[in-house]
């Protein structure tokens, strides 16, 4: 869908749907006002936008728009049995914005969600709140920037710096940035706070051309992390999801090569590693919305619920990766993925 | 194909005199022209929502339109406040429900937008029966047909599929609007709409061709190809799924089947010696 000529869709954020009852929120009209020619569109409910039936994923994300809402019931969820606690006891995310501006073929999103749409909810002081309350009882892991990415967003919403300074006045939280961005602006002029993780999903070169669009590159990812470093900040490193491609292993090894080189890897807080795996369910909605995706399209192996690379697949290209991660960090620090 | 659906014959006629369309004398039930070189099939619903539902039920329960197919609702509206223009619709309301729909707007397009409020009744602005709508914008459309025509419409189509065009012929004094005014009407219009038909028809196929997967004859050589193996219908399924990701990464699976077939591999004697070739067709893959 890349292909297409891009003056055939709508500009990014050309439609801005808002919930009625946050119209005069703060929040909607800083966000509003960053968008001066959108067209707003008043709406009851973001589900009334985002769960319409037959929505068009691939082309929905040549021309995405913005759902301003309020979100009511759960804020927090505990973590999802295919993601990395890192050894966390109490590990939970949430999903202040859900969707995102990145289009890599690989992501669960587009199995989760029916719109490849972006909802900013604006009632931020209810997540805080919510995590307060599970803060009374005992410490909290959690991860900001699962089903979007917040720092790709970050000159929209300014959530990551909200999220920032909330964890600063709260001693017993940690958060998890995790993002493929490189939000050099964001990074020039933060404070570091020991308890917020910025997790960057690397990939090789070759994986980031092929399949997540619209991303920065490995180099600016690597350059972002290595500042971050530089400023004091935990960073975390990311070879989740591990993807498959013919000459895997030399692809993986040059991505090492500029990691080494790039970033002071003794000073990394830690890493994961793992091979893409995806729930049944999402895998069979993103094949019916990517017939010309080659990375969904893999004959994978179902477990439990579970597609994944076969086993011994499985366990080479992590294998591989550990090995060489090893020769530079210590085990302790690395993170691997297990069903 | 662009489904085309006009509530009036009068809205109808610059369709029929621009595209040559010819009448469809097998339907007795509603007013269809078509014309397959251009890909556009209309239809003439008649009136209100309950028409435009049995015209559209009709019409796509007949010809099953798929992904590659566009819904179009054009004709003439009232505006709560404005005497002419041509809309494009964001957003329906239906007015006896309150119930809203948004198709979707990802094509560039040249028209204004607007809400376009659906109701039984004709608009009359000398009359209060636009209270139930007084908690939105003062500014909207208002038809007798769209949100029918959306609501029956999804189960056909996507929300990117439909499209709602419609052009202003009155402030609520519908029965002053003429035939004639009408056709004049939408003449006024009719490049514009006629332009964007042939731009979304365009953008539509060009999609279509880049998302339409195996070629007829490379269809044939996979079924021959498992009808050789012996393959079950799980087997078959799998095999399309390899094949599939095979010619998604540029492996030349048409060679590998034919080095096949000439090593004399192939056609199996049995579901037996089917699996253990299906199996090394497999190990090509890493």
């Amino acid at each position: 869908m890349k292909n297409l000529k891009e003056d055939y869709f709508n500009a990014f954020f050309s439609h801005i749907y808002v919930e009625k009852s946050i119209f005069n929120h703060a929040r909607t009209q800083k966000i509003l006002a960053k968008f001066p020619s959108a067209t707003v569109i008043e709406i009851h409910h973001y589900k009334d936008v985002f769960c319409r039936s037959k929505q068009n994923n691939a082309l929905q994300h040549c021309s995405q728009k913005l759902i301003l809402a309020a979100k009511q019931g759960t804020l927090l969820y505990k973590g999802a049995p295919v993601c990395q606690s890192f050894g966390n006891q109490y590990f939970y995310y949430t999903s202040c914005i859900m969707n995102c501006i990145f289009d890599c073929a690989y992501c669960y999103l587009k199995g989760m969600y029916p719109s490849a749409n972006i909802v900013v909810f604006v009632n931020l002081e209810d997540f805080f709140a919510e995590v307060e309350q599970i803060l009374q009882r005992h410490s909290l892991y959690l991860c900001v920037s699962y089903d979007t990415d917040l720092l790709a967003l970050e000159s929209i919403t300014g959530y990551t710096q909200e999220w920032h300074n909330f964890a600063a006045k709260h001693k017993n939280l940690t958060l998890e940035i995790r993002t493929k961005c490189a939000n050099k602006l964001f990074i020039e002029n933060i404070t570091p706070i020991s308890r917020i993780i910025y997790a960057f999903t690397l990939s090789p070169q070759a994986i980031i051309d092929a399949y997540e669009h619209h991303t920065p590159s490995l180099l600016e990812r690597l350059s972002c992390a290595a500042k971050l470093i530089q400023l004091g900040c935990p960073v975390r490193l990311c070879f989740d999801p591990m993807i498959y491609i013919p000459n895997w292993q030399q692809h993986y090894e040059e991505m090492l090569e500029l990691v080494y080189t790039t970033v002071d890897i003794q000073k990394i807080m830690d890493v994961s590693v793992g091979t893409f795996r995806i729930s049944q369910d999402y895998l069979k909605n993103m094949r019916r919305q990517a017939p010309k995706s080659a990375v969904i399209w893999f004959p994978f192996q179902k477990d439990d619920g579970y597609y994944h690379y076969p086993d011994d697949l499985m366990e080479q290209m992590e294998y591989f990766l550990i090995q060489n991660l090893q020769e530079k960090i210590s085990k302790e620090k690395i993170f691997r993925w297990k069903l | 194909m662009v489904y085309i659906f006009t509530a009036l014959y009068c809205e109808a006629q610059i369709f029929i005199e621009q595209f040559r369309l010819i009448k469809n004398q097998q339907t007795n039930w509603f007013q269809e022209f078509y014309n397959e070189t251009y890909n556009i099939h209309l239809t003439i619903t008649g009136v209100g929502e309950i028409a435009a539902s049995a015209a559209i039920s009709s019409v796509c329960s007949t010809y099953r339109p798929t992904q590659k197919d566009l819904l179009l609702n054009v004709g003439i509206c009232a505006h709560t406040t404005k005497n002419n223009g041509i809309f494009l619709c964001n957003k329906i309301i239906e007015r006896e429900t309150g119930r809203t729909f948004y198709p979707d707007i990802l094509y560039y397009h040249s028209f204004s937008e607007a809400t376009l409020v659906t109701g039984m009744l004709p608009y009359n602005a000398n009359q209060d029966n636009t209270h139930q709508m007084k908690s939105e914008s003062a500014d909207f459309l208002y038809d007798m047909e769209a949100a029918a025509i959306y609501q029956i419409g999804i189960h056909y189509f996507g929300p990117h599929q439909m499209i709602f065009l419609k052009i202003v012929s009155d402030k609520g004094l519908v029965s002053q609007v003429s035939k004639e005014q009408t056709t004049l009407l939408m003449k006024n219009y009719q490049n514009c709409i006629v332009d964007y038909i042939m731009h979304i028809s365009f953008i539509t196929q060009e999609i279509n061709e880049y998302e339409n997967y195996f070629a007829d004859k490379e269809e044939t050589l996979i079924e021959t190809f498992c009808a050789d193996l012996h393959c079950s219908k799980t087997m078959k399924d799998s095999m399309k799924q390899l094949i599939q990701y095979m010619s998604l990464t540029g492996i030349d699976y048409i060679s590998i089947i034919q080095s096949m077939y000439n090593k004399n591999l192939l056609p199996c004697k049995d579901k037996r010696e089917g699996k253990l070739r299906f199996e090394e067709f497999k190990r090509r893959l890493f």
